[in-house]
């Protein structure tokens, strides 16, 4: 471009350039650019051919059996002759698994990356942020191994006791807080200064002997639990949550970032303390960027192969009741991983076609949540922006 | 509300960040200290007699001097503890038939442990697995197999209401009054004589290949499997991510299309990674037919599309990262625009392109799903260079998979299991320590 201005109309020195070799260094630039937008929309045409490969080995399975029977059956007996190819319960499983690591992943990672951009000084920061990309870095299949060898036995052996401290050490701090401030909001409306501290005083013992009952009370009950078996949900949900939690909080931290500087000390000049500020203004101000960190660490956790075929139990039964998270499951992704071997001397019965048709599920999941993240991360930009 | 209460929920707010943090940091402990405690533990350990003889028969190794007089001392002591086994074999036949049958049962445990301990015994027919040729080669294995001929073990299910739970009894007690008793009392005394542990450093743990399914020997094999597969994935990954970032960054004007691509590159991003598999599988093997079946160049072809969008992001932030001055400054020296990308905006970007293709190098090494289907087998020798194209391998995470869920022998081998999860999460997260050091070398330097 440069060399092509220069030797334009002034035709005295060596930045002259004949026609031709014009000519050819244009042809040269359109081929090179060719190639480089070819090279480029490579990843567009992969992105085509998954969808199309998954999809051609996905249809038979579903000219062959139907719609019905895999969304809302719960045989499956994919060897039998005539197989059962009900998926609804390994549906359920990857939902259950999901939706526990989410319980798990999401709170934490939100109060992490509030953490991590708004309170730590930078100083701790450089150390928090290696922490959490090591735990990105980890191999799947090293998080299994974790889950079945060391994890699985320790919830079998020690699973009501574990349950107990666990519940005592996650919820007693809430419920303090809790208490503190239902008592304080409940005295608010007395005048007299007295009286009010009376009845804060008088509150405080009465919710606090309520609390330490219902601790005591669930934590009993829950040290009475025993695991029969150590690979389950619970353990599984747990292996993912610790999976998903670098996605959810390095996307929630760019998100509160993207958060100015002059929205947060409007807020700090009007007297709130920094909670309020954070919880107040700048979460509702990044609320659509931390859903699409959601989004993508809930992704993770549903796409996960190696620690839901290792540490799940792999039996695809509904558990029972519906939310008994100390039962063996299946998931998707396990079942595709586990079968194949077997289905694929078989290729072209139903056996094969159904493990593409739950990839093709997996898949067009996977694709509308990203559209979905992506969309919603464009906006806030624009909105962001816009101010 | 109060100022009080208002200042505890602020101090709890900030509590509950930095200990979300701490719970991460903890999480990443507890998973590391087992795997690198006990992986450790495939290379160094207390080693026995046995495995030196192992060493020296299925390796040529370690011949030496103290071996043989090792040996020599081991098959003294041993000596005697077979020869109280004829003994009671001869008394054994001397006895009353009803006497005789319970005994035998008895005695047949009892030799099988001896067994499981020591090796096979003289007399015994050379056994056909190599598993079955040696005595337990490592100590604490030793102890275990020496209490399991000690004490028979038993289950309390007196009680319904509680899960049965294991005890022990000598079985010492149960030859009383025979010549067998003193058997018991002599192993648990000459047992360190037997077996003469030593502290080993056994390196070859990762230089050897596999003997009998990872009884013995090291894991060589699927160490190289993994690098195969990961180099190979970066060789076609890389070029193509970089020349797509190019693209991206200096060339593509904003627009539908282009729009469109940014969106398939983080669709390809956010596929789960069994469904690369599955692509794998159906494209590359069943369509492309690039081998007859698995092989390593489907799955490094398999784990290049999966590592793409990640390179192509590392990239593009990379080459947005090198300051404006230096693209002006080369252009206003009148350089052309492939010219100043080629020699002066990659080469500032190139720290920060390696950082990511460091990164994704580590990804291909320790995914497992994406080559199940395409490239791994559980069981094999290390290939040649010149066997990608048509021969799978077995791989670090395909084979710990495969050793901790589906060998017929999970339990026993578990320093194997640990060894592989360490040594593959080694190589992962050194790959990523230094892409941290250079990314941390980069940003100092573009401060100045």
């Amino acid at each position: 471009m440069a060399d092509e201005s220069v030797g334009g109309n002034n035709r005295t020195t060596a930045f002259v350039i004949s026609a031709r070799k014009r000519t050819l260094q244009k042809a040269a630039k359109t081929v090179g650019e060719g190639l480089l937008l070819g090279i480029a929309s490579f990843v567009a045409i992969v992105v085509l051919f998954i969808f199309y490969f998954v999809a051609r080995d996905a249809v038979p399975f579903f000219q062959l059996r139907g719609f019905s029977e895999f969304f809302t059956g719960t045989n499956w007996y994919p060897a039998d002759h005539p197989g059962g190819f009900g998926a609804l319960a390994i549906i359920y499983g990857s939902l259950m698994v999901t939706l526990g690591s989410a319980l798990i992943a999401v709170p934490m990672g939100v109060a992490a990356a509030i953490c991590l951009s708004d309170i730590l000084p930078f100083s701790i920061r450089q150390y928090a942020k290696p922490v959490i990309e090591m735990l990105a870095a980890i191999p799947s299949v090293a998080f299994g191994f974790f889950a079945l060898v060391i994890l699985a036995p320790l919830l079998q052996n020690n699973g009501g006791p574990m349950l107990m401290w666990a519940w005592w050490i996650l919820v007693t701090p809430f419920i303090v807080l809790a208490v503190l401030v239902a008592a304080d909001l409940l005295t608010n409306s007395i005048k007299d200064p007295k009286r009010r501290q009376q009845g804060y005083v008088m509150l405080l013992t009465v919710f606090g002997l309520i609390s330490v009952f219902l601790l005591y009370k669930v934590g009993t009950l829950l040290y009475a639990i025993q695991i029969l078996t150590g690979t389950n949900a619970l353990n599984v949900s747990i292996i993912l949550s610790f999976m998903a939690l670098p996605t959810i909080v390095s996307v929630s931290e760019d998100a509160l970032q993207a958060v100015g500087r002059d929205i947060r000390e409007g807020s700090y000049a009007l007297g709130a303390t920094r909670a309020e500020t954070i919880i107040k203004t700048i979460l509702p101000a990044a609320s659509s960027g931390i859903l699409a960190a959601v989004i993508l660490g809930i992704m993770r956790a549903l796409g996960e192969t190696m620690v839901v075929w290792m540490a799940s139990g792999n039996s695809s039964h509904i558990p029972e009741p519906w939310f008994n998270y100390l039962e063996a499951i299946r998931t998707l992704t396990a079942t595709i991983a586990g079968d194949m071997g077997e289905a694929d001397q078989v290729t072209g019965s139903a056996r094969y076609h159904v493990l593409f048709a739950m990839g093709l599920l997996l898949l067009v999941i996977s694709f509308i949540s990203n559209l979905v993240s992506e969309r919603i991360v464009v906006r806030q930009r624009k909105i962001l922006s816009g101010q | 509300m109060n100022i009080g209460t208002r200042k505890i929920l602020d101090r709890s707010f900030t509590a509950l960040g930095i200990g979300s943090i701490v719970v991460m940091a903890i999480a990443l402990l507890i998973v590391l200290v087992p795997i690198v405690s006990n992986g450790f533990g495939a290379i160094c350990f207390t080693g026995t007699v046995e495995h030196r003889k192992m060493l020296l028969h299925e390796f040529r190794r370690g011949g030496s001097e103290s071996l043989t007089s090792d040996i020599a001392t081991s098959d003294r002591y041993r000596s005697k503890v077979y020869g109280m086994l004829t003994q009671f074999e001869a008394e054994l036949d001397r006895m009353e038939p009803e006497k005789k049958r319970e005994y035998k049962e008895k005695y047949t445990q009892v030799r099988t442990a001896l067994q499981a301990l020591l090796g096979p015994m003289p007399g015994d027919p050379e056994p056909m697995l190599t598993r079955f040729k040696y005595g337990q080669t490592r100590w604490e294995k030793a102890e275990e197999k020496a209490h399991d001929l000690l004490y028979e073990s038993k289950w309390d299910n007196s009680n319904p209401n509680v899960m049965a739970k294991e005890y022990f009894v000598s079985r010492a007690i149960g030859f009383q009054g025979t010549s067998l008793a003193q058997l018991f009392p002599y192993v648990r005394e000459n047992l360190e004589n037997m077996l003469i542990p030593k502290f080993t450093v056994y390196w070859g743990f990762i230089t050897d290949s596999s003997v009998d399914s990872h009884f013995f020997g090291g894991i060589w094999p699927e160490i190289q499997g993994t690098f195969f597969l990961a180099v190979g994935a970066m060789l076609f990954a890389f070029p193509l991510g970089v020349i797509a970032a190019v693209y991206f960054t200096e060339y593509a004007k904003p627009g539908f299309f282009n729009s469109m691509l940014r969106s398939a590159n983080s669709t390809l991003a956010g596929v789960p990674s069994i469904v690369f598999g599955m692509f794998g599988l159906a494209f590359f093997i069943n369509t492309l037919k690039v081998s007859e079946s698995k092989s390593v160049l489907a799955g490094a072809l398999t784990l290049a599309i999966m590592i793409l969008p990640t390179i192509i992001r590392a990239a593009e932030e990379a080459i947005l990262a090198v300051p404006k001055t230096y693209r002006e400054a080369s252009l206003s020296l009148g350089s052309t625009k492939w010219n100043t990308i080629a020699t002066v905006i990659l080469p500032a970007a190139l720290p920060g392109i390696l950082t990511g293709g460091v990164i994704s190098l580590g990804r291909a090494a320790g995914e497992t799903a994406p080559i199940i289907f395409t490239a791994a087998v559980s069981v094999g020798s290390a290939i040649g260079l010149a066997d990608v194209f048509s021969s799978p391998t077995p791989a670090l995470s395909w084979n710990i998979y495969n050793l901790a869920s589906e060998h017929e022998a999970a339990s026993q081998i578990r320093h194997v299991q640990y060894g592989m999860v360490l040594s593959l999460v080694t190589i992962v997260l050194l790959l990523n320590l230094s892409a941290i050091v250079l990314r941390a070398r980069i940003s100092k330097k573009l401060k100045g």
